[in-house]
């Protein structure tokens, strides 16, 4: 993820903030929902937020990150995972 | 490398094809079934070379015959080759065309007892029912409760015919209305089938289900497991369709329903082995337990490879007829891992793990050390 | 949709992640995150990175159960615990759906054969994962559970509840990733240990992802690494030592049992727990594996129109395609919704910046405890307390967790209040939190490049864990020179550059077409160049997908759709002669049949496809009845009699690749294969059809085809590199003229000779022809089989390093019709979030030339990796000039100035002199130096 440029991830964590925020407040429009915050899903969320839609990442663990989180490098670069 | 031209061999592909051993064609040479074939604790032989051979047609004749037909392979199998059924295949090509390597000659004597006394002991048809003398056996009605189909070696070999008497006597007790066929019973036919001789099968099936038939027979307990598995699983090609129940099962029906009921201890120390045809190939396991469970002060030790896992005595597959070196016996290293156990009993529920068990104690230094029982046996003492 | 947050009984906004309240918590269970290995409390952090970084409360917890205990509500110093928090429905309004829920690890103890939680040392390849990891439960030292040593002979057993049908319970599909992870897990285990002996067990090595087939050289060349084809079963536990034997196959010396210190299961991928209920509750379909049912011509496409599907809910992928599904799914989600965007999203407004060149510098420190993560060996308070007797320092305080919500805003305040006009944090990595901070800093009006980082946890305290002391001192050291640079600081303006909304698509094959017509169903105009003279691509020559999709109509339908779009401009028998610019505004001349064009766009996507090697072996070219793959595919289809009415037919596999010349896979070829011996079966069943392969790469689902052509008689005989087949012509036994192929069968332990009317060559699939010349022009790198290569093989697959350049299809790497069509879709949404915006912002921190040193010497232009620096004439003869652009600020072109004139803004001479100068306190410096 640090490899993004930093303008994306900035509008993911208003983005983010602002759904949970509004969660409580009652506006719960959204351009799209994800399923799931494993890689695919965090990827798809910040694609979805830097091109101008609001996004709802949900996932039903207490962190994002699924599965790849738990892997400790990634082939074939053998790069960290998290 | 030595190099074989493969189109004078597409024939024979064709023929082990035609002769139900078509399945050779999923394997993709994984190798498993050759780590779990019973045969590579004691030599070496490679399942997964046998098949490549018939795959191709060039299987040669001796090794074709080793198979137990334990189920072991099927069981793991990842891409579901019925290699039985390819052995089988070959085995009714190398019986149709005679080539019986010298090992494999007994064979011949049985086929000529099956066809003529309906029994591969060579023993005479008229004196199969002599085992039932002095037990007050009735001939099998049609109304009975149960038709008992002891099977050849309980009828014939004397160390199992103390296992029929043994469950005549249980049924008895238990008050159970039952009848044998006395001289119209013939071989099951399961083990000749998988030397390949699917015409002495046919036959015997045929003359079995005709006197079942005609005896108005609807229920058959069987002391075999390969019977068993023949009524249960082979007959039924024949557009037949019998209730067949193992005595082990029957056994703990009868205790469960309070027909049979334990008075006496046992206070010994038993291990039960799954024969391959009850337990891998049938799916019983839990009733032979249990049954045993049910007698008091008898202490149930299992043996590392059980259930699913149970290593085959070596009988399965027509082996029961041929003769197997003593250092090539799997019922050896079943017995030591009996023993390693400290058992006092080795019960189990199939004639052929029973005389090839009670074979094998004989070469321990003390014998004595363990007994080999059928379940009958040991409920027949405490009862 | 209706969502049920379940309640974390943590107040988000309060907590700091301090986790004083997992260390008094009573309750200690099984950490599902470290599978189970290690324990937890009931009251933790999910894992050391998690996002969001703070607690929540599990079930296991003594309160929830038996309203006991409560001692986390006692020590949490921001009364962030919340017992009265209930799971809440939130119904949530959106215009489309994506469906990412991944997998589930499969389950080994489902039929256990592998002694799976019952010999201590089995364990699973996730297992393995969390034992290797730093984070993991022995602190990344491998153990094993009995007696918890290094174990030093560890094998791995591939395809657990992969590849079979039989016994109930596992997969009949390959899981497509495990022989590369075992490979990974291998050479990690021997940086760990290089002692170690690793043996892998399996039955096909499928290294066919890009770069994999290096890698498993890199694997097995280590030493004391085997990999050994058989499939094993467990022998039995040892138990003295808790060793497990293994038994496997061996064609030579039979059935070997061996004994192992651990043993890894490479498990498999199921379907996601949930899936089912999922399905229903959205009424999607599953396909008959349990995984999303996807359209076969749009594999994001669920069968529920607007619920679209990325990553392994698709089928077993890995994570580059993971990644590029995603974002393919994101761009038919801006498809369907493109009139809304950016409605919902709000411009961020900043207070106005603070002119404070004229001030003396005023430095504020803030030292992060990041929770214990610092804490715990920094003396932190000690740290403060210096820190505020350096020079221009005004102000020093201590921070638990400086990202989280509450600091960030006490960053921003003090900054306020107390006038600061340099802000050091001394945390983290600033490669992680340095835009945060940047934006806490703006917050408080001060110019973003006002903020320094001093890095004490990756340099200082997560390296010296055992020196606290040293540690401390380090961390003093490292804030003394971030006070000496900081007072060098200086502010920086950040460009806003207009990018201008049109896409470049280099390349009208199903790749280039299908991400041309995705932008452009978003409203921006394309402009597709195709070299040939007619669209369509490699996809051309193809008939069939394996699923048994009809190619050719659909690329009919892809033509026209292209053709049909109003914004897309089509360009065929083009050549690319000029390419200039940069991110959002590139400039392109293309000669074409419509003359010649100069196109302005804002984004570049190159598509260029890939050839198909021309073999030189196995009488290739000397034979007609010797043919590629795709030739055979082509006769099939045209029915020719040649071809349907052979009575035996062979195929090759590998032919041009996986060699030394192109160490590479080819990745389709054996799907391929597979695809056509089908095909021929269905036409003519009594063919005898032979596949001479080297390990069978039907990864995924098409695994089920390949036990399909098993089914329909296909024999497959697999050869070595070394014992390649000889292919000769001859004469069958009736003395008809066949081509004899023999071939060796090491199961048999002889060679065959097979008689054969047609031998097919897989034929590898290589670069196009222009590739080089493409990556030229754009600048662009190749990787060394001469592939494009992307900016990171698994997090960024369909963009490269250079912004605004984009790629997707075999250009990328040989891969399926599906796999190309979803990393088109994924190219058209990264190009989207760049094309979506009027302007993009470009650092403040980019190289700048003094004209007046510089002696237009040209080192930095050669230097630049990304062509940002240029000579130009000026009256003083030719100077350097940066093109703020286009420049990364690596800085590598101010280290080959001769004369210094070239500088990287916020890492300035000055600055850095200043910060190593801080480095040894003038006292120390010996005087002979």
């Amino acid at each position: 993820m640090e490899s993004e440029p930093k303008g994306t991830q900035d509008q993911v964590h208003r983005s983010l903030a602002d759904s949970i925020r509004e969660g409580f407040e009652g506006n719960t429009f959204g351009d799209v929902m994800v399923v799931g915050g494993g890689i695919s899903g965090v990827q798809a969320s910040l694609d979805l937020a830097a091109s101008g839609f609001k996004v709802y990442l949900v996932d039903k663990a207490p962190a994002i990150g699924g599965h790849m989180a738990q892997l400790d490098k990634t082939f074939p670069t053998n790069d960290c995972s998290i | 490398m030595e190099t074989v031209p493969l189109a004078p061999f597409q024939e024979i592909v064709e023929e082990v094809r035609a002769n139900g051993g078509d399945a050779f064609k999923y394997c993709y040479q994984c190798g498993l079934c050759d780590t779990v074939c019973p045969w590579n604790r004691v030599t070496a032989l490679s399942m997964r070379k046998l098949i490549r051979e018939a795959s191709f047609g060039l299987s040669e004749t001796d090794e074709i015959w080793r198979c137990t037909s334990c189920g072991k392979c099927l069981q793991r199998c990842p891409r579901e080759v019925q290699l039985v059924d390819v052995m089988v295949s070959l085995r009714r090509m190398a019986t149709e065309y005679g080539l019986f390597p010298p090992s494999v000659r007994p064979v011949r004597g049985v086929t000529v007892g099956l066809s003529e006394q309906g029994n591969p002991l060579g023993e005479e048809r008229e004196t199969r029912a002599d085992w039932a003398e002095g037990l007050s056996v009735k001939t099998f009605k049609e109304g009975m409760e149960i038709l008992y189909f002891p099977g050849c070696y309980l009828c014939y070999d004397p160390r199992l015919q103390k296992v029929a008497a043994a469950t005549v006597n249980l049924l008895h007790k238990a008050g159970v209305d039952f009848g044998i066929l006395g001289v119209q019973e013939n071989c099951c036919g399961e083990s000749i089938r998988k030397t390949g001789n699917e015409p002495i099968f046919k036959r015997l099936a045929r003359e079995n289900i005709k006197t079942f038939v005609e005896n108005g027979v609807k229920k058959i307990l069987v002391s075999s497991p390969h019977c068993y598995h023949t009524f249960k699983n082979e007959y039924p090609e024949f557009m037949v369709n019998f209730e067949v129940v193992h005595t082990s099962e029957y056994m703990f029906q009868l205790v469960d329903e309070g027909r049979l009921k334990i008075t006496k201890e046992y206070g010994k120390k038993v291990t039960y082995h799954d024969p391959c045809y009850l337990g891998r190939h049938n799916g019983i396991f839990d009733e032979p337990r249990e049954v045993l469970n049910k007698v008091p002060g008898l202490k149930l030790q299992e043996m590392a490879e059980s259930r699913e896992d149970s290593l085959c005595c070596g009988m399965g597959g027509g082996r029961i007829w041929l003769e197997t070196p003593k250092e090539e016996r799997f019922s050896i290293l079943r017995l030591k891992q009996a023993t390693d156990l400290g058992a006092e009993v080795l019960a189990t529920a199939c004639p052929y793990c029973i005389s090839q068990f009670e074979d094998s104690r004989l070469t321990l230094t003390n014998s004595e050390v363990i007994q080999i029982k059928d379940i009958t046996e040991i409920l027949q003492e405490v009862v | 949709m209706t969502l049920v947050r379940k309640p974390r009984y943590i107040l988000e906004d309060q907590c700091t992640g301090c986790t004083t309240c997992v260390e008094y918590c009573p309750v200690v269970y099984p950490d599902p995150f470290n599978q189970e290995i290690s324990t937890n409390k009931a009251i933790h952090i999910y894992f050391a990175q998690a996002v969001p970084l703070i607690t929540y409360i599990d079930e296991s917890c003594l309160y929830l159960k038996e309203k006991k205990c409560g001692i986390c509500e006692d020590v949490c110093e921001n009364d962030a615990i919340d017992f009265n928090q209930t799971a809440e429905e939130v119904e949530v309004k959106v215009g489309a759906i994506l469906l990412a829920p991944g997998f589930e690890p499969f389950d080994p103890k489902a039929g256990n054969h592998y002694g799976y939680g019952e010999m201590q040392n089995v364990v699973t390849s996730l297992d393995y994962e969390r034992l290797m990891c730093a984070t993991g439960p022995y602190e990344g030292e491998i153990r094993r559970a009995s007696d918890k040593k290094h174990p030093q002979k560890i094998a791995w057993i591939q395809c657990v509840g992969s590849r079979q049908v039989n016994p109930p319970g596992g997969n009949s599909y390959c899981s497509a990733v495990c022989c590369t992870y075992t490979q990974k897990q291998v050479i990690l285990t021997k940086d760990h240990n290089p002692d170690a002996e690793c043996t892998v067990f399996h039955n096909d090595i499928r290294s066919h992802g890009k770069d994999f087939e290096r890698f498993y050289q890199r694997a097995e060349e280590l030493p004391g690494i085997r990999f050994i084809r058989s499939y094993v079963s467990i022998g039995k536990e040892i138990p003295e030592s808790k060793n497990v034997t293994i038994r496997y196959a061996t064609p030579d010396e039979g059935v070997k049992e061996e004994e192992f210190e651990m043993v890894v299961l490479s498990i498999g991928l199921n379907p996601p727990a949930d899936a089912v209920r999922l399905a229903e509750e959205l009424g999607i379909e599953l396909n008959p594996h349990g995984f999303c049912e996807v359209n076969p011509k749009n594999p994001m496409e669920t069968t529920k129109p607007g619920i679209f599907v990325s990553g392994a809910f698709q089928g077993p992928i890995d994570i580059p395609e993971s990644v590029f599904s995603a974002s393919g799914a994101c761009s038919q989600c801006g498809e369907l919704l493109d009139y809304r965007r950016g409605k919902l999203s709000r411009e961020r407004i900043y207070p106005p910046e603070r002119d404070v060149s004229g001030e003396e510098p005023r430095i504020g420190i803030f030292v992060c405890h990041c929770g214990a993560n610092i804490g715990r060996i920094v003396d932190v308070p000690s740290v403060v307390e210096y820190a505020k007797t350096l020079p221009h320092v005004v102000y020093a305080q201590e921070q638990l967790f400086s990202c989280a919500t509450n600091c960030a805003k006490e960053i921003t305040d003090m900054t306020k209040e107390m006038g600061l006009n340099r802000v050091i944090i001394a945390a983290c990595s600033p490669r992680t939190l340095g835009p945060l901070f940047q934006d806490t800093v703006r917050e408080a009006g001060l110019n973003q490049y006002y903020l320094e980082m001093t890095n004490i946890r990756e340099h200082c305290s997560w390296v010296h864990t055992m020196e606290k002391e040293d540690a401390t001192e380090k961390a003093r050291d490292l804030i003394r020179m971030s006070v000496a640079r900081a007072a060098h600081l200086e502010p920086l303006q950040e460009i806003d550059l207009s990018v201008n909304p049109a896409a470049l698509v280099v390349g009208a094959g199903v790749a280039g077409m299908t991400c041309a017509l995705s932008i452009a169903n978003q409203g921006h105009e394309v402009h597709l160049v195709e070299r040939d003279h007619d669209l369509g691509g490699k996809a051309r020559s193809i008939y069939q997908t394996l699923e048994g999709l009809d190619v050719q109509a659909y690329l009919r339908d892809l033509v026209h759709k292209v053709y049909q779009n109003p914004l897309i401009h089509v360009y065929t028998d083009a050549t690319i002669t000029d390419a200039d610019g940069y991110v959002g505004n590139f400039a392109t001349r293309v000669v074409s049949e419509r003359g010649t064009t100069e196109i302005r766009h804002g984004a570049t996507v190159l598509a260029v496809g890939a050839d198909v090697y021309e073999p030189s072996e196995y009488l290739y070219g000397e034979d007609d009845r010797v043919m590629t793959l795709l030739q055979l595919e082509e006769q099939i289809n045209r029915g020719s009699e040649k071809v349907t009415d052979a009575q035996g037919l062979v195929m090759i596999q590998c032919v041009g690749c996986r060699n030394e010349e192109r160490n590479y896979c080819s990745r389709i070829c054996c799907s391929e294969s597979v695809k056509n011996a089908l095909a021929l079966k269905k036409i003519n069943p009594e063919m005898d059809i032979y596949i001479l392969y080297r390990d069978m790469r039907t990864y995924g689902f098409d695994e089920d085809y390949y036990r399909e052509a098993a089914d329909n008689g296909v024999k497959f005989i697999r050869y070595e590199p070394q014992d390649e087949p000889v292919v000769e012509a001859g004469e069958s036994e009736e003395g008809r003229p066949v081509l004899k192929i023999t071939t060796p069968d090491y199961i048999l332990g002889k060679k065959v000779e097979i008689d054969a009317d047609i031998v097919a060559l897989a034929a590898a699939l290589i670069p196009s022809a222009g590739s080089r010349e493409v990556s030229q022009l754009f600048r662009v790198p190749l990787n060394p089989d001469g592939f494009f290569q992307e900016a990171h093989v698994k997090l960024r697959p369909v963009e490269f390093a250079t912004d605004g350049v984009y790629l997707c299809g075999l250009a990328h790497y040989p891969k399926l019709l599906r796999e190309t069509i979803e990393q088109a879709y994924g190219a058209a949404s990264r190009v989207l979030t760049l094309l979506s915006h009027d302007a993009i912002t470009a650092s403040g921190s980019i190289c700048e030339v003094d004209e007046n040193v510089c002696i237009g010497c040209g080192q930095c232009v050669s230097t630049c990796a990304y062509g940002a620096v240029e000579l130009h004439k000026t009256r003083q003869g030719k100077k350097a000039i940066v093109n703020p652009v286009l420049c990364k600020g690596d800085g590598l072109c101010t280290t080959k100035c001769p004369t210094r004139a070239i500088q990287l803004k916020h890492f300035t001479d000055d600055e850095i002199w200043a910060q190593i100068d801080a480095a040894v306190e003038t006292a120390q410096i010996p005087s002979k130096i």
